[in-house]
């Protein structure tokens, strides 16, 4: 009996000699290495046989719980650079295996997009997630704002919030559309656009605002009209909207019911300081 | 038949597995918590993490008493005492089988209380946007059993060929891989690139997908997560390809557990 006692606390005082040092290299480890290379999808589907949704729930975590050391050591003031890459990798994998798991979509959209700056990768991201969660308006939004204030293709965000407001049938998302679907010249589209939903309204208030937008539009349209005329006839574009009143080319000045004032930029595109949002020029972008 | 279905299911409880299966169930308890970490969907989070565990525990049952159930009796010599009374080798396997598939069954309905309750909790306190689909998630549960008696039948086939519990084991664990993933294996074959794949290769793996179970078409998890619509024809056909399956499975383990020398 007397050896084996032995060998039992000479073992155990061994695992107590090397479990300080060992917890000590684990928590030395670099991030990265934690937050590991996933396998490819395939594989990984194989490997999970029927566990693929646990498996996807279990990359979203590792990352998130990757992202809340790095938030911590942030707070104590030691600054760790992310991988975005192994992020984004993992993320991936994850809506591969499971790709209705909305905690990926979401961790992607908050922190790649603004932090590592890869709006159009998890615009891909988005485009793969709403082929499978039709009913969720989150994902066509979050694609429309990428698409608008980061990858400036407005075209594309108007689309997004078309469909936002199709699955929501929440009154912001068809103004914004409508809002980009002007910035691209598409004036008459968003003039028809906002009146179809207008007319749709059963809400006042809403009505009131989709009336306001379709007004603002319409100044913006007889604008673009008397633009072209201007050009047409003089071969250049005006300098400014006064221009085009002082030469007869509109009856009126044309004014912003958001406040703002009309102008023309750069490339002859009809603006407004009030950017058709009410107190936004008080705002800084 | 039945004694020796009542004896295997006593043998079951005896050999305290219910016990081991309550104590891997309290993993349900920790999963509340876990779920609660999910930024957008808790509840989901909640349902995928307790079909996770719920689906491992019966592939644990499956596998470890389907494949040692016929080995035991072959070691205590207990088949050679049963084959002097007035039973037929094939009613003696199918009690077997029969033991096994009912124990597995009253663990699949304990440990579905335990989902629910899981799903139930969760769902009260971070109530989803998609309301929880209770339907079509007690027909996962029912789909990931009928699953498992499957898998139990192989596990029993393999038992009729063998002498150790090596390839009931490896064997039904190796079906049960290859079951999982021969609908992709299926779907790759009709890809630009499948086609590119040799002929033999694309033929062998044609044979395999018809030869091997189709686990794939008793997943209903992302149905039961996400509340997605679901087939009752799809399900129906399943069903009967479940039991033509298992039906086709165990009469060829009696055939060959009737040729077997048992000396």
């Amino acid at each position: 009996m007397r050896p084996v006692l032995l060998s039992f606390a000479l073992l155990l005082t061994a695992y107590l000699g090397v479990i300080g040092p060992f917890t000590n290299y684990m928590a030395e480890k670099p991030m990265v290495e934690k937050l590991g290379y996933p396998p490819q999808p395939t594989v990984l589907r194989a490997i999970s046989a029927d566990q693929g949704p646990t498996a996807a729930a279990w990359l979203v975590m590792k990352v998130l719980f990757y992202y809340g050391d790095l938030v911590e050591a942030a707070q104590q003031e030691v600054y760790l650079s992310p991988d975005y890459v192994a992020i984004h990798r993992n993320l991936e994998t994850a809506v591969q295996l499971d790709p209705y798991n909305m905690d990926a979509y979401y961790f992607a959209q908050a922190i790649l997009v603004w932090d590592a700056g890869r709006a159009d990768a998890v615009n891909e991201m988005l485009e793969h997630g709403m082929a499978y969660r039709t009913w969720d308006w989150y994902l066509p939004f979050f694609a429309g704002f990428n698409s608008a204030y980061f990858l400036k293709d407005y075209e594309k965000a108007a689309e997004y919030y078309k469909r936002a407001a199709e699955l929501s049938g929440a009154p912001l998302f068809s103004q914004l559309a409508g809002r980009y679907l002007q910035e691209v010249g598409k004036t008459d589209l968003a003039i028809a656009y906002l009146t179809m939903l207008e007319k749709s309204a059963r809400n006042e208030a809403v009505k009131n605002s989709f009336q306001i937008r379709i007004r603002a539009f319409r100044e913006v349209k007889r604008i673009e009209v008397a633009r072209d005329r201007y050009r047409k006839e003089k071969g250049v574009l005006p300098e400014s909207v006064g221009i085009l009143h002082q030469q007869g080319f509109l009856d009126t000045l044309p004014s912003d019911p958001y406040g703002g004032t009309f102008y023309l930029d750069g490339q002859g595109q009809v603006r407004s300081t009030s950017k058709f949002a009410f107190g936004s020029d008080k705002q800084k972008q | 038949m039945f004694p020796v279905f009542i004896a295997t299911f006593k043998g079951v409880v005896r050999d305290r597995v219910l016990r081991g299966i309550l104590a891997t169930g309290l993993l349900f308890l920790a999963l509340p918590q876990i779920s609660s970490l999910s930024m957008r969907q808790v509840t989901e989070l909640s349902i995928t993490l307790s079909l996770g565990l719920f689906s491992f525990i019966l592939l644990l049952l499956a596998v470890f008493l389907g494949a040692t159930s016929l080995w035991k009796d072959f070691e205590r010599r207990y088949t050679f005492s049963v084959m002097g009374l007035p039973l037929s080798r094939g009613a003696y396997l199918l009690g077997k089988y029969a033991g096994v598939a009912g124990f597995t069954l009253i663990a699949g309905m304990l440990l579905g209380v335990a989902v629910i309750a899981v799903v139930w909790i969760t769902s009260s306190v971070h109530p989803s946007v998609r309301p929880v689909a209770w339907g079509n998630l007690a027909l996962a549960m029912g789909f990931d059993v009928v699953k498992y008696l499957l898998l139990l039948g192989f596990a029993f086939f393999f038992s009729t060929v063998s002498t150790s519990f090596f390839l009931p084991v490896f064997g039904t664990i190796a079906v049960y891989m290859a079951g999982s993933v021969s609908q992709q294996v299926f779907d790759y074959l009709q890809t630009e690139s499948g086609q590119l794949l040799p002929a033999v290769v694309r033929k062998a793996s044609l044979a395999l997908y018809y030869l091997l179970p189709n686990f794939g078409a008793f997943d209903l998890r992302l149905q039961a997560i996400y509340g997605l619509d679901l087939s009752p024809s799809g399900l129906l056909l399943t069903l009967a390809y479940a039991f033509i399956y298992l039906g086709i499975l165990m009469a060829a383990s009696v055939t060959i557990f009737r040729r077997r020398e048992l000396l």
